[in-house]
């Protein structure tokens, strides 16, 4: 079996800043990996870099099999790749939150196709399981960060994914709603087998958690931990 | 002579039929420019049709169409310009603006044109609309309408947030450049009906009003039609009755929907 990802000596650079020199990171199927490290050490790169929006000019990227700078159609391979972003929308964009979340059902349904009634089923599903069936018919900007960050993973689990990316998911939320969003997102992880890669600060999350940490230090990645 | 036997006359139909599909049509790119921070785009065009204007008349031929060609092209660049560059299609809209006003005044002073004569392609005039006018508004107002339709869903998650539309897969940069393209094209047709410093009654304002009250994507789309279509055809009748420019009675008009869509707001939503 093919490992969900594979980064093999990555290299990044963002302008002229060298943000990655020589990465290297694995993820199997069914994995909770972690990547930690101090702010401005590239985590978010990372992310970036898996999801095949920022190219490496050095190194290999292997996402589900398939190399990444080889890969004519990654719009297609992300409809297997889900994220969850650190910050919430903070736009005031008029969107009920059963819209928002349907959003993830949009990349599988393709052009000129409404989701239809199953893809709603799916979407409800979601939204109960994160808790926010309740807000579905409010507008996303009437929701608290924590809901929002709810809406977010809704989403990212209406669209049934391959392998799941979390920026940092509880950065703003207070200690109460961080620990429910980890909770629901490990219990997500274990119910539905992504391969789930989580960016955090927090050392308690990625402790309880992971099959896997990762450091990222000056640019390079260091396995400190794995699970037996 | 009255408004009914005003419709007799061809250049009040094509005003009538110009002002119903523009007002209809028009007003949902207006819903972009808010969304996607397009503003500038409007002026960028504006200085671009002048370039394209003294090029016609440096080179004697028509200045409206070498105007709205130079548009089109310049509409389908600035996406993958300002993709290359790294920089937002508001930031690179200053740039066009700049440079193309740049280079008229360059062909003013050499080629001794008279600025007055190129600077009237900026004002439009709806009551001297041609057929050919109303061939281009009716398709560019169908185009219009085709893709809001066909690309609801596309379009609910890129104005929602265009990380999230990359992320889910979905051609994010094609549609981008589909909308701004559109866009140029629609400010370009507008300046020849209603003018270019007035483009705003006919595209941004309606969406304004509409974005006020608005709790879901289909009712901005929605309400900007509507509030086009009313302060449209309200204007053309107003102005006959009274005998002012027909932009200004749209533009007074849109003002007021404005102004009592933001006390609906305050009262009742």
């Amino acid at each position: 079996m093919h490992h969900s990802i594979e980064l093999i000596d990555v290299h990044i650079k963002l302008g002229n800043l060298l943000v990655l020199q020589g990465v290297n990171i694995e993820a199997k199927p069914y994995e909770f990996i972690s990547i930690v490290g101090a702010n401005g050490s590239g985590k978010t790169t990372l992310l970036k870099v898996v999801n095949g929006i920022l190219k490496p000019f050095k190194g290999k990227v292997l996402v589900l099999g398939q190399d990444l700078s080889l890969c004519k159609k990654l719009h297609n391979l992300r409809k297997e790749i889900a994220v969850v972003p650190q910050r919430s929308n903070s736009n005031r964009f008029p969107i009920r939150v059963e819209e928002a979340v349907i959003m993830g059902r949009y990349g599988k349904i393709g052009l000129l196709r409404n989701p239809d009634s199953k893809d709603w089923k799916k979407a409800y599903e979601a939204m109960e399981i994160v808790g926010i069936k309740e807000f579905s018919k409010k507008s996303v900007h009437e929701l608290s960060g924590g809901e929002q960050q709810k809406v977010s993973l809704a989403r990212a689990l209406v669209q049934e994914p391959s392998i799941l990316l979390l920026d940092e998911p509880t950065t703003y939320l207070d200690q109460e709603s961080a620990l429910e969003i980890m909770k629901t997102i490990y219990s997500i992880h274990c119910e539905k087998g992504f391969t789930t890669i989580l960016v955090s600060h927090d050392p308690y999350w990625i402790e309880q958690y992971s099959d896997k940490i990762y450091l990222l230090k000056e640019g390079k990645s260091n396995l400190v931990r794995k699970k037996e | 002579m009255n408004i009914i036997q005003a419709l007799d006359f061809p250049f009040f139909q094509h005003a009538l039929v110009a002002i119903f599909f523009a007002s209809i049509t028009f007003p949902l790119m207006g819903v972009f420019i808010i969304s996607l921070n397009l503003i500038p785009l409007r002026f960028a065009m504006m200085h671009v049709a002048l370039l394209g204007g003294a090029i016609g008349l440096f080179l004697k031929l028509d200045p409206m169409i070498l105007g709205l060609t130079f548009c089109a092209i310049a509409s389908m660049a600035l996406g993958p310009i300002s993709e290359r560059m790294k920089l937002g299609v508001g930031t690179v809209s200053g740039y066009f603006m700049a440079l193309t006003l740049a280079i008229a005044f360059v062909l003013f002073s050499k080629g001794n044109i008279h600025v007055i004569e190129a600077f009237s392609i900026l004002w439009g005039n709806i009551l001297s609309l041609s057929k050919t006018d109303l061939i281009i508004i009716g398709v560019l107002s169908l185009s219009i309408l085709g893709i809001v339709l066909l690309f609801f869903k596309e379009i609910q998650t890129m104005l929602y947030d265009r990380e999230i539309a990359i992320n889910i897969g979905l051609p994010e940069k094609f549609l981008y450049y589909l909308i701004v393209f559109v866009l140029g094209l629609t400010i370009a047709v507008s300046m020849r009906v209603i003018g270019a410093l007035l483009v705003d009654a006919f595209v941004l304002l309606p969406a304004l009003g509409a974005s006020i009250i608005s709790k879901s994507l289909r009712q901005l789309f929605f309400f900007s039609s509507i509030f086009g279509l009313v302060s449209g055809l309200s204007g053309l009748y107003i102005s006959f009755i009274i005998d002012i420019p027909t932009s200004s009675a749209i533009i007074i008009i849109t003002s007021l929907i404005i102004g009592s869509c933001t006390i609906l707001r305050r009262r009742f939503i």
